[in-house]
Protein backbone atom coordinates (compact mmCIF):
# COMPACT_ATOMS: atom_id res chain seq x y z
CA UNK A 1 0.00 0.00 0.00
CA UNK A 2 1.56 3.29 -1.23
CA UNK A 3 1.77 6.17 1.01
CA UNK A 4 -0.95 8.27 -0.86
CA UNK A 5 -3.49 5.32 -0.63
CA UNK A 6 -2.79 5.46 3.50
CA UNK A 7 -3.20 9.22 3.47
CA UNK A 8 -6.45 8.92 1.67
CA UNK A 9 -7.92 6.47 3.74
CA UNK A 10 -6.92 8.38 6.74
CA UNK A 11 -8.78 11.30 5.56
CA UNK A 12 -11.99 8.99 4.26
CA UNK A 13 -12.28 8.42 7.72
CA UNK A 14 -12.74 11.61 8.71
CA UNK A 15 -14.40 12.93 4.94
CA UNK A 16 -12.78 16.26 6.52
CA UNK A 17 -12.07 19.02 4.17
CA UNK A 18 -10.32 22.55 4.51
CA UNK A 19 -11.70 25.78 2.44
CA UNK A 20 -9.34 28.74 2.41
CA UNK A 21 -11.93 31.84 1.19
CA UNK A 22 -9.74 34.88 0.01
CA UNK A 23 -10.30 37.59 -2.14
CA UNK A 24 -9.91 41.40 -1.88
CA UNK A 25 -11.47 43.18 0.91
CA UNK A 26 -15.03 44.08 0.89
CA UNK A 27 -15.74 41.46 -1.79
CA UNK A 28 -18.23 39.80 0.80
CA UNK A 29 -16.24 36.73 1.87
CA UNK A 30 -17.53 36.83 5.64
CA UNK A 31 -21.48 37.95 4.46
CA UNK A 32 -20.58 34.34 2.37
CA UNK A 33 -19.65 32.54 5.43
CA UNK A 34 -22.48 33.38 7.77
CA UNK A 35 -25.31 33.13 4.93
CA UNK A 36 -23.91 29.51 4.13
CA UNK A 37 -24.65 29.12 8.09
CA UNK A 38 -27.69 30.58 8.05
CA UNK A 39 -26.60 33.80 10.64
CA UNK A 40 -27.48 37.45 10.06
CA UNK A 41 -25.64 39.25 7.66
CA UNK A 42 -26.87 42.82 8.73
CA UNK A 43 -23.96 43.40 11.15
CA UNK A 44 -20.46 43.13 9.48
CA UNK A 45 -17.59 44.08 9.74
CA UNK A 46 -14.43 43.95 7.90
CA UNK A 47 -11.97 40.94 9.30
CA UNK A 48 -9.04 41.74 10.24
CA UNK A 49 -8.06 38.31 11.34
CA UNK A 50 -9.86 34.91 10.53
CA UNK A 51 -13.11 33.57 10.42
CA UNK A 52 -13.35 29.74 10.85
CA UNK A 53 -16.80 27.37 10.81
CA UNK A 54 -16.67 23.95 11.41
CA UNK A 55 -19.50 22.10 10.29
CA UNK A 56 -21.07 19.15 8.41
CA UNK A 57 -22.58 19.38 4.84
CA UNK A 58 -23.40 16.58 2.51
CA UNK A 59 -21.90 13.87 5.03
CA UNK A 60 -18.02 15.89 4.73
CA UNK A 61 -16.83 17.69 8.03
CA UNK A 62 -15.86 20.98 7.01
CA UNK A 63 -13.29 23.53 8.07
CA UNK A 64 -13.95 27.00 5.86
CA UNK A 65 -11.55 29.66 6.53
CA UNK A 66 -12.01 32.96 5.84
CA UNK A 67 -9.35 35.26 6.21
CA UNK A 68 -9.39 39.48 5.89
CA UNK A 69 -8.01 40.90 2.43
CA UNK A 70 -7.10 44.43 3.22
CA UNK A 71 -3.79 44.66 1.42
CA UNK A 72 -1.63 44.80 5.15
CA UNK A 73 -3.23 41.35 5.98
CA UNK A 74 -2.29 39.84 2.22
CA UNK A 75 0.87 38.87 3.48
CA UNK A 76 -0.14 36.25 6.34
CA UNK A 77 -2.34 34.67 4.20
CA UNK A 78 0.87 32.44 3.10
CA UNK A 79 0.14 30.91 6.63
CA UNK A 80 -3.34 29.53 5.89
CA UNK A 81 -2.25 27.23 3.00
CA UNK A 82 -1.25 24.39 4.37
CA UNK A 83 -3.77 21.69 3.60
CA UNK A 84 -6.06 23.71 2.04
CA UNK A 85 -8.08 21.40 -0.72
CA UNK A 86 -10.50 24.21 -1.85
CA UNK A 87 -10.20 27.60 -2.81
CA UNK A 88 -13.08 29.94 -2.81
CA UNK A 89 -12.10 33.19 -4.67
CA UNK A 90 -14.81 36.29 -3.96
CA UNK A 91 -14.77 38.69 -6.01
CA UNK A 92 -16.75 42.06 -5.78
CA UNK A 93 -18.77 41.95 -9.48
CA UNK A 94 -19.97 45.16 -9.07
CA UNK A 95 -16.37 46.99 -8.48
CA UNK A 96 -14.70 47.35 -11.65
CA UNK A 97 -12.04 49.36 -10.69
CA UNK A 98 -10.22 47.13 -8.01
CA UNK A 99 -10.94 44.05 -10.71
CA UNK A 100 -6.73 44.74 -11.60
CA UNK A 101 -5.57 44.15 -8.09
CA UNK A 102 -8.19 41.33 -7.88
CA UNK A 103 -6.71 39.11 -10.65
CA UNK A 104 -2.93 39.86 -9.71
CA UNK A 105 -3.48 38.64 -6.51
CA UNK A 106 -5.60 35.25 -7.78
CA UNK A 107 -2.86 34.61 -10.04
CA UNK A 108 -0.11 35.00 -7.88
CA UNK A 109 -1.97 32.83 -5.09
CA UNK A 110 -2.27 30.22 -8.06
CA UNK A 111 1.34 30.32 -8.34
CA UNK A 112 1.83 28.95 -4.70
CA UNK A 113 3.03 25.42 -4.48
CA UNK A 114 1.40 24.44 -1.03
CA UNK A 115 -2.03 25.04 -3.30
CA UNK A 116 -1.24 23.43 -6.27
CA UNK A 117 -3.59 20.69 -5.50
CA UNK A 118 -6.43 22.86 -4.64
CA UNK A 119 -10.09 23.27 -6.27
CA UNK A 120 -10.87 26.86 -7.57
CA UNK A 121 -13.96 28.07 -7.62
CA UNK A 122 -14.79 31.55 -8.38
CA UNK A 123 -17.79 33.46 -6.85
CA UNK A 124 -18.74 36.24 -8.54
CA UNK A 125 -20.55 38.28 -5.56
CA UNK A 126 -23.24 41.10 -5.75
CA UNK A 127 -24.98 40.04 -8.91
CA UNK A 128 -27.95 41.20 -7.70
CA UNK A 129 -26.25 44.72 -7.65
CA UNK A 130 -26.99 47.30 -10.04
CA UNK A 131 -23.99 47.94 -12.97
CA UNK A 132 -22.25 44.70 -12.04
CA UNK A 133 -20.23 42.81 -14.13
CA UNK A 134 -21.64 40.06 -16.38
CA UNK A 135 -20.12 36.21 -15.36
CA UNK A 136 -18.64 36.35 -18.72
CA UNK A 137 -17.28 39.84 -18.26
CA UNK A 138 -15.54 38.76 -15.17
CA UNK A 139 -14.01 34.98 -16.57
CA UNK A 140 -12.36 37.33 -19.22
CA UNK A 141 -11.09 40.13 -17.21
CA UNK A 142 -9.48 37.39 -14.53
CA UNK A 143 -8.14 35.45 -17.26
CA UNK A 144 -9.83 32.48 -15.59
CA UNK A 145 -8.90 30.36 -19.02
CA UNK A 146 -5.45 30.17 -18.66
CA UNK A 147 -5.68 28.51 -15.86
CA UNK A 148 -4.58 24.42 -16.79
CA UNK A 149 -3.22 23.91 -12.93
CA UNK A 150 -6.38 23.82 -10.96
CA UNK A 151 -10.00 22.51 -11.49
CA UNK A 152 -11.91 25.72 -11.51
CA UNK A 153 -15.30 27.18 -12.10
CA UNK A 154 -17.33 30.93 -11.76
CA UNK A 155 -20.34 31.21 -10.73
CA UNK A 156 -22.21 34.41 -10.02
CA UNK A 157 -23.79 34.62 -6.49
CA UNK A 158 -24.93 37.01 -4.24
CA UNK A 159 -24.76 36.51 -0.54
CA UNK A 160 -27.56 39.14 0.18
CA UNK A 161 -29.96 36.56 -2.02
CA UNK A 162 -28.05 33.44 -0.93
CA UNK A 163 -28.44 32.69 -5.25
CA UNK A 164 -25.88 30.05 -5.91
CA UNK A 165 -24.23 29.90 -2.84
CA UNK A 166 -24.98 26.20 -2.00
CA UNK A 167 -25.20 25.44 -5.61
CA UNK A 168 -21.11 26.87 -6.05
CA UNK A 169 -20.20 25.18 -2.69
CA UNK A 170 -21.85 21.99 -3.66
CA UNK A 171 -19.39 22.05 -6.96
CA UNK A 172 -16.38 22.44 -5.41
CA UNK A 173 -16.55 19.51 -2.59
CA UNK A 174 -17.62 17.18 -5.37
CA UNK A 175 -14.66 18.32 -7.02
CA UNK A 176 -12.61 17.53 -3.99
CA UNK A 177 -14.10 14.62 -2.61
CA UNK A 178 -13.61 12.94 -6.29
CA UNK A 179 -9.97 13.94 -6.28
CA UNK A 180 -8.69 12.79 -2.60
CA UNK A 181 -11.63 10.08 -1.25
CA UNK A 182 -11.38 6.95 -2.68
CA UNK A 183 -14.41 5.56 -4.03
CA UNK A 184 -16.75 3.08 -1.74
CA UNK B 1 -39.51 30.98 28.89
CA UNK B 2 -36.42 31.75 28.18
CA UNK B 3 -33.32 28.50 27.68
CA UNK B 4 -30.82 30.57 29.24
CA UNK B 5 -30.09 31.75 32.66
CA UNK B 6 -27.57 34.38 34.36
CA UNK B 7 -23.69 33.88 34.06
CA UNK B 8 -22.44 34.41 37.29
CA UNK B 9 -19.34 36.48 38.09
CA UNK B 10 -15.81 34.76 37.80
CA UNK B 11 -15.08 33.25 41.02
CA UNK B 12 -11.74 32.04 42.18
CA UNK B 13 -11.12 28.12 42.26
CA UNK B 14 -8.48 26.34 44.10
CA UNK B 15 -5.76 28.38 43.06
CA UNK B 16 -2.58 26.21 41.85
CA UNK B 17 0.52 27.00 43.99
CA UNK B 18 3.01 28.29 41.93
CA UNK B 19 5.66 25.19 42.81
CA UNK B 20 2.59 22.75 41.72
CA UNK B 21 2.45 23.81 38.09
CA UNK B 22 4.09 21.07 35.80
CA UNK B 23 6.88 22.93 33.99
CA UNK B 24 5.65 21.62 30.74
CA UNK B 25 1.92 20.47 30.15
CA UNK B 26 2.05 18.76 26.72
CA UNK B 27 -1.35 18.10 24.25
CA UNK B 28 -0.92 14.53 24.57
CA UNK B 29 -1.15 15.15 28.74
CA UNK B 30 -4.56 16.89 28.71
CA UNK B 31 -6.05 14.52 25.99
CA UNK B 32 -5.10 11.45 28.68
CA UNK B 33 -6.94 13.61 31.71
CA UNK B 34 -10.23 11.14 32.86
CA UNK B 35 -11.14 14.25 34.87
CA UNK B 36 -11.67 17.77 35.68
CA UNK B 37 -8.50 18.99 36.88
CA UNK B 38 -8.29 20.29 40.82
CA UNK B 39 -5.46 23.03 39.64
CA UNK B 40 -4.84 25.45 36.66
CA UNK B 41 -1.97 23.85 35.20
CA UNK B 42 0.26 27.14 34.12
CA UNK B 43 -0.52 30.47 35.69
CA UNK B 44 -1.95 33.52 34.11
CA UNK B 45 1.63 34.52 33.00
CA UNK B 46 1.85 31.67 30.64
CA UNK B 47 -0.43 34.00 28.17
CA UNK B 48 2.88 35.59 26.71
CA UNK B 49 0.72 36.37 23.00
CA UNK B 50 -1.59 38.62 25.27
CA UNK B 51 -4.60 36.07 23.95
CA UNK B 52 -7.88 37.46 25.39
CA UNK B 53 -11.05 35.68 24.51
CA UNK B 54 -13.56 38.61 23.77
CA UNK B 55 -16.75 36.77 22.79
CA UNK B 56 -18.85 33.46 23.45
CA UNK B 57 -21.84 32.45 22.03
CA UNK B 58 -24.01 29.64 21.74
CA UNK B 59 -26.94 29.40 18.88
CA UNK B 60 -29.61 27.22 18.14
CA UNK B 61 -29.36 25.80 14.22
CA UNK B 62 -32.86 24.73 13.76
CA UNK B 63 -34.15 28.20 15.55
CA UNK B 64 -31.72 30.54 14.67
CA UNK B 65 -32.04 31.36 17.84
CA UNK B 66 -29.28 33.15 20.24
CA UNK B 67 -29.01 31.17 23.31
CA UNK B 68 -26.30 32.65 24.84
CA UNK B 69 -23.82 35.49 24.39
CA UNK B 70 -21.53 37.71 26.10
CA UNK B 71 -18.89 40.13 24.88
CA UNK B 72 -16.57 41.92 26.66
CA UNK B 73 -16.49 45.59 26.41
CA UNK B 74 -14.58 46.54 23.91
CA UNK B 75 -11.35 48.55 25.52
CA UNK B 76 -10.28 51.70 23.71
CA UNK B 77 -7.84 51.48 21.29
CA UNK B 78 -4.25 51.97 22.16
CA UNK B 79 -5.18 52.50 25.62
CA UNK B 80 -2.92 50.67 28.07
CA UNK B 81 -4.10 48.72 31.60
CA UNK B 82 -0.74 48.89 33.22
CA UNK B 83 0.11 51.29 35.95
CA UNK B 84 -4.03 52.74 35.69
CA UNK B 85 -4.93 53.86 39.34
CA UNK B 86 -8.22 52.79 39.14
CA UNK B 87 -7.54 49.38 37.24
CA UNK B 88 -10.08 46.90 37.83
CA UNK B 89 -8.28 43.74 37.91
CA UNK B 90 -8.34 42.61 41.43
CA UNK B 91 -4.53 42.30 42.54
CA UNK B 92 -5.65 39.64 44.86
CA UNK B 93 -7.32 37.47 42.42
CA UNK B 94 -5.15 36.24 39.97
CA UNK B 95 -7.29 33.78 38.12
CA UNK B 96 -10.22 36.23 37.55
CA UNK B 97 -11.18 35.78 34.19
CA UNK B 98 -10.21 32.14 34.19
CA UNK B 99 -13.41 30.90 35.30
CA UNK B 100 -16.95 31.03 33.87
CA UNK B 101 -19.90 29.65 35.24
CA UNK B 102 -23.11 28.79 33.18
CA UNK B 103 -26.86 28.54 34.45
CA UNK B 104 -29.00 26.82 31.45
CA UNK B 105 -32.83 25.67 31.57
CA UNK B 106 -33.14 21.81 31.32
CA UNK B 107 -34.30 22.77 27.25
CA UNK B 108 -30.65 23.41 26.58
CA UNK B 109 -30.01 19.71 27.16
CA UNK B 110 -32.61 18.86 23.96
CA UNK B 111 -31.44 20.96 21.74
CA UNK B 112 -29.98 19.15 18.56
CA UNK B 113 -27.54 21.02 16.64
CA UNK B 114 -25.97 24.38 18.64
CA UNK B 115 -23.08 26.80 16.77
CA UNK B 116 -20.29 27.44 19.90
CA UNK B 117 -18.39 30.66 18.58
CA UNK B 118 -15.22 32.15 20.55
CA UNK B 119 -13.89 35.32 19.21
CA UNK B 120 -9.96 36.02 20.48
CA UNK B 121 -8.23 38.87 19.37
CA UNK B 122 -4.09 38.62 19.87
CA UNK B 123 -1.12 40.94 20.74
CA UNK B 124 1.74 41.95 19.30
CA UNK B 125 3.72 38.41 18.41
CA UNK B 126 2.83 36.40 15.74
CA UNK B 127 0.91 33.33 17.20
CA UNK B 128 1.84 29.65 15.44
CA UNK B 129 0.21 26.29 16.00
CA UNK B 130 -2.66 27.79 18.05
CA UNK B 131 -4.55 24.85 19.47
CA UNK B 132 -7.56 24.24 21.63
CA UNK B 133 -8.44 21.42 23.75
CA UNK B 134 -11.26 21.31 25.61
CA UNK B 135 -13.05 18.57 27.91
CA UNK B 136 -16.39 18.44 29.24
CA UNK B 137 -17.03 15.88 32.23
CA UNK B 138 -20.00 15.21 34.30
CA UNK B 139 -18.55 14.29 37.81
CA UNK B 140 -15.91 11.78 36.09
CA UNK B 141 -17.77 10.68 33.09
CA UNK B 142 -16.12 12.25 29.89
CA UNK B 143 -19.17 13.71 27.88
CA UNK B 144 -17.33 15.26 24.74
CA UNK B 145 -13.67 16.61 23.74
CA UNK B 146 -12.80 18.93 21.32
CA UNK B 147 -9.72 18.82 19.98
CA UNK B 148 -8.83 21.62 17.28
CA UNK B 149 -5.71 23.82 15.85
CA UNK B 150 -6.29 27.36 14.88
CA UNK B 151 -3.16 27.22 13.54
CA UNK B 152 -1.66 30.97 13.03
CA UNK B 153 -3.19 33.94 14.17
CA UNK B 154 -2.10 37.64 12.69
CA UNK B 155 -0.67 39.96 14.89
CA UNK B 156 -3.20 42.40 16.66
CA UNK B 157 -5.82 40.13 15.01
CA UNK B 158 -9.08 39.29 16.26
CA UNK B 159 -10.78 36.47 15.18
CA UNK B 160 -13.51 33.74 15.32
CA UNK B 161 -14.35 30.34 15.50
CA UNK B 162 -17.81 28.58 15.20
CA UNK B 163 -18.27 24.97 15.84
CA UNK B 164 -21.14 23.63 14.19
CA UNK B 165 -21.55 20.34 16.26
CA UNK B 166 -24.93 17.75 16.60
CA UNK B 167 -25.37 18.13 20.30
CA UNK B 168 -24.11 14.53 21.38
CA UNK B 169 -27.15 12.29 22.61
CA UNK B 170 -26.88 11.81 26.20
CA UNK B 171 -29.08 8.59 28.00
CA UNK B 172 -32.35 9.86 29.50
CA UNK B 173 -30.93 8.59 32.76
CA UNK B 174 -27.73 10.61 32.56
CA UNK B 175 -29.76 13.73 31.43
CA UNK B 176 -31.69 13.54 34.64
CA UNK B 177 -28.68 13.04 36.67
CA UNK B 178 -27.08 16.51 35.06
CA UNK B 179 -29.86 18.53 36.05
CA UNK B 180 -30.43 17.16 39.30
CA UNK B 181 -26.81 17.51 40.35
CA UNK B 182 -25.85 21.76 39.14
CA UNK B 183 -22.81 22.58 38.58
CA UNK B 184 -20.92 19.33 38.59
CA UNK B 185 -20.92 19.45 34.59
CA UNK B 186 -17.70 21.10 33.94
CA UNK B 187 -15.13 21.73 31.59
CA UNK B 188 -11.49 22.37 31.09
CA UNK B 189 -10.07 24.61 28.40
CA UNK B 190 -6.81 23.94 27.17
CA UNK B 191 -4.66 26.44 24.82
CA UNK B 192 -1.30 25.94 23.46
CA UNK B 193 1.27 27.77 21.31
CA UNK B 194 3.89 25.75 19.37
CA UNK B 195 2.92 22.64 22.01
CA UNK B 196 3.53 25.20 25.12
CA UNK B 197 0.14 25.58 27.54
CA UNK B 198 -0.16 29.59 27.30
CA UNK B 199 -3.84 29.36 28.63
CA UNK B 200 -6.08 27.26 30.86
CA UNK B 201 -9.39 28.43 31.37
CA UNK B 202 -12.51 26.31 33.69
CA UNK B 203 -15.86 26.24 33.64
CA UNK B 204 -19.01 24.72 35.20
CA UNK B 205 -22.83 24.27 34.78
CA UNK B 206 -25.87 24.24 35.80
CA UNK B 207 -29.13 22.73 33.62
CA UNK B 208 -31.80 23.24 36.26
CA UNK B 209 -32.82 27.15 35.38
CA UNK B 210 -36.36 28.21 35.68
CA UNK B 211 -36.81 24.67 38.45
CA UNK B 212 -37.61 25.14 41.74
CA UNK B 213 -35.08 25.00 43.88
Amino acid sequence: MGFLTILKKLRQKEKEMRILMLGLDNAGKTTILKRFNGEPIDTISPTLGFNIKTLEHKGYKLNIWDVGGQKSLRSYWKNYFESTDGVAWVVDSADPRRLADCVRELHSLLREERLSGATLLVLANKSDLPGALSLQEIREVLDLDSIKTHHWRIVRCSAVTGENLLEGMDWMLDDIASRIFTLD
Amino acid sequence: MSLVGNKCESISLVEASRDEILSEVTPDDVLKLDKITDTYLCSPEANVYDIDFTRFKIRDLETGTVLFEIAKPPTDFGVDNEGGEDGSDDPLDPNAGRFVRYQFTPQFLKLRTVGATVEFTVGARPVTHFRMIEKHFFRDTLLKTFDFEFGFCIPFSRNTCEHIYEFPTLPHDLVEEMIAAPFETCSDSFYFVDNHLVMHNKADYAYNGGINN
